[in-house]
């Protein structure tokens, strides 16, 4: 009777760690969770870059998200507030249904999935991504690693794979604050394996009560003074109707 | 003794064991930490207005003499939209040209007034704009068949670049109000009759140019996917009989996106309408399809089909190259004003390869072919874009028989520095 009680206590002490233990897909929702807000909502992302040390280029976005009722991955519309020569062109991404609207030759066109990709801060970078939704997280490993202020830091590191059509990058290295479920650092590779970029979540500040990253450090793979920084700011909860989110609201879009 | 040194030595030990442990931060992370800790933090603002200025010199090799022609442009280009109130804005688009170009010879000043129109919001889905407004609608790159307010649009032609001639045209004056729902809308346009006489004079509104008969539209969007994003249009002028239209793009893979843009209905041919003939009441199809592929490099190509089944039949282009030169420009002038294709068959290529070479350097080359006498155009562009200046040169060459759609044009040759400042 005592082997039997002993046996159950110890089953039930397993049962109960394995409860509180976390699954890896588990650990990158929270992560998500941390950059972004549960409602729609309204930003600024202030792009810097740099090649050799010294800023080439800078470029102004307002960015506005909504996450999709259906699938839950975020819907954005992207207006370039500077440099002037862009100034109002507009980009949407709602899933495969991406567009350009250029307003001085008044031309909406088509994107393929191909062009999230491009530049080092591409498109796909820009917008708000929920990373559970179309990657499965299949290992969590305890490490420390060093974040984006430079400090060591006690991490989970995910080992992400696409699972979805959506997915931009055949596989993700994310790092993720065992304590507070922090984004610290992804490192994004091809299928062939190469290193695309690497990018640093950092600057952490209250946004809708909580605290979130408000910068991204963005290093290439290949070039690795190629640095871009995107910084956000003006965080607004907002309404942002469906009606947006179609190439026939492009011409008609305006700032409010 | 050995006790003490280990006492000693056990917290470096430790920490040199921690250190390595610790994932580091790569050498060129950790500069590019260091680089992003000196970003400027400044955000630009939202502005109502915008513009440029632009400076072009060139030249250009005349076919009939053989001479070769200096040209000088300047233009200057604004727009404005000011919110007026939560729920109405106005806007205004305007660009002056003034050039010295192989055309016309001497300075000639052209002021286009692109857009000048209020726009309300009745209510968050329900919008109405009145005033000169430019009306675009297709997604072919190259020609458009529904875009039915392209005719008589353009004042100043500054290059051939589809995108420059889509941008560098003067709006209808109309009614529109737009209707709109998840995943789709309902737009319907209005434009009366103003003037049937367009004008010559550089700084007229012309609105015979752009009015010159009553229209009305209609286009529903409707989302079925992701991946299919159609939309149907039906358009219909005064006196004329109603012409249907349509466009679709969808997916091929991860870089391909396939497109068709296809206008139908009863109609007169362009010879009937540039000799002014009665109309015979034929369907006549319009169609582009194309498809565009982006590569990784940031290089894209686009290849594309055209048909106009109102223009002049490969037998009858040739029969019209060899009859009456002055039926022969009688065509070619009405076409060139209406925007349409003088033969029936066409193809147009495009490729544009941004940051090529160096970050900040685009190229793009563009090819027309006339399939029905085989001439053709070639148009190059390497562009910088500097923080406020864009550095450009262009070149633009034709090659054809004589009174063949391209080998008829004044230039046999055409190549253009330009600046452009942004500010």
């Amino acid at each position: 009777m005592k082997k039997t009680l002993t046996v159950l206590f110890f089953l039930f002490i397993a049962a109960a760690v394995q409860a509180t233990e976390r699954s890896p897909q588990d650990i990158l929702a929270a992560s998500d969770a941390v950059r972004n807000p549960d409602h729609a909502f309204g930003l600024t992302n202030t792009l810097i870059e740099y090649r050799q040390g010294k800023q080439t280029e800078s470029s102004t976005l307002a960015i506005y998200s909504k996450a999709d009722v259906r699938g839950g991955q975020f819907r954005s519309l992207v207006r370039y507030v500077a440099p002037a020569r862009d100034a109002n062109k507009l980009i949407l991404f709602s899933g495969k249904d991406m567009w350009f609207y250029d307003p001085t030759s008044q031309a909406s066109i088509r994107l393929s999935p191909q062009q999230r990709l491009l530049g080092q801060a591409s498109n796909g970078d820009v917008v708000t991504v929920n990373f559970a939704k179309d990657y499965r997280a299949e290992s969590a490993v305890e490490e420390e690693t060093q974040d984006g202020e430079r400090r060591p830091r006690r991490c989970y590191k995910l080992g992400l794979s696409a699972n979805s059509a959506d997915a931009i990058y055949h596989r993700i290295e994310m790092w993720v604050d065992v304590g507070d479920s922090r984004p610290v650092k992804a490192r994004f590779y091809t299928e062939s394996g190469k290193l695309l970029k690497t990018a640093y979540y950092r600057r952490y500040q209250n946004a809708f009560g909580a605290e979130r990253p408000t910068e991204t450090v963005i290093i290439d793979g290949l070039e690795p003074d190629w640095v871009t920084v995107m910084r956000y700011t003006d965080w607004v909860k907002r309404e942002v109707p469906e009606t947006w989110l179609q190439r026939d609201y492009l011409p008609r879009f305006r700032p409010e | 003794m050995c006790t003490s040194v280990l006492h000693a030595a056990l917290p470096q030990f430790c920490f040199v064991l921690l250190m390595a442990l610790v994932t580091p931060a790569r050498a060129d992370d950790a500069d590019a930490l260091r680089l992003a800790d000196e970003a400027p933090r400044t955000v630009a603002r939202e502005r109502d207005w915008r513009g440029f200025a632009e400076i072009g010199l060139g030249a250009a090799d005349l076919r009939a003499d053989g001479s070769t022609r200096k040209e000088q442009r300047v233009s200057l280009d604004l727009q404005v939209d000011h919110a007026l109130s939560p729920q109405w804005r106005a806007v205004l688009a305007d660009r002056l040209d003034v050039s010295s170009t192989a055309q016309h010879g001497g300075d000639k000043a052209i002021n286009t007034l692109k857009e000048a129109y209020f726009s309300g919001r009745v209510t968050p889905d329900l919008l109405i704009d009145c005033g000169r407004i430019n009306a675009r609608y297709g997604v072919a790159m190259g020609y458009n068949p529904t875009d039915y307010f392209r005719g008589g649009a353009l004042r100043s032609k500054v290059s051939i670049d589809p995108a420059s001639l889509k941008e560098n045209r003067q709006g209808s004056v109309l009614l529109r109000g737009q209707k709109l729902w998840d995943g789709g809308a309902l737009t319907l346009l209005a434009s009366p009759r103003i003037s049937s006489e367009a004008s010559s004079d550089g700084f007229s509104l012309d609105w015979g140019a752009t009015n010159a008969r009553s229209r009305a539209m209609l286009v529903l969007s409707a989302k079925f996917s992701e991946i299919v994003n159609p939309q149907f249009v039906v358009y219909k002028e005064e006196a004329r009989s109603a012409q249907w239209g349509g466009n679709i793009t969808g997916l091929i893979g991860q870089a391909t996106v396939a497109y068709l843009e296809w206008s139908g209905g009863s109609g007169r041919s362009h010879w009937s309408a540039a000799v002014q003939q009665p109309a015979s009441g034929t369907w006549r199809n319009r169609m582009s399809a194309g498809l565009t592929f982006t590569a990784q490099n940031k290089l894209s190509f686009t290849a594309e089909a055209q048909y106009d089944g109102a223009a002049l039949a490969d037998d009858a282009w040739r029969t019209l190259r060899a009859g009456s030169p002055l039926r022969y420009v009688q065509y070619r002038n009405w076409v060139a004003v209406a925007q349409e294709l003088p033969t029936q068959r066409a193809l147009f290529f495009r490729a544009f390869w941004q940051d090529a070479l160096v970050p900040r350097f685009d190229l793009s080359a563009m090819v027309n072919v006339d399939l029905a006498d085989n001439s053709r155009r070639a148009w190059l562009e390497a562009r910088y874009r500097a923080e406020h200046i864009d550095y450009v040169l262009q070149w633009q060459g034709t090659r054809g028989a004589p009174m063949s759609n391209y080998g008829a044009l004044p230039e046999s040759w055409r190549w253009q520095v330009a600046l452009k400042y942004y500010f």
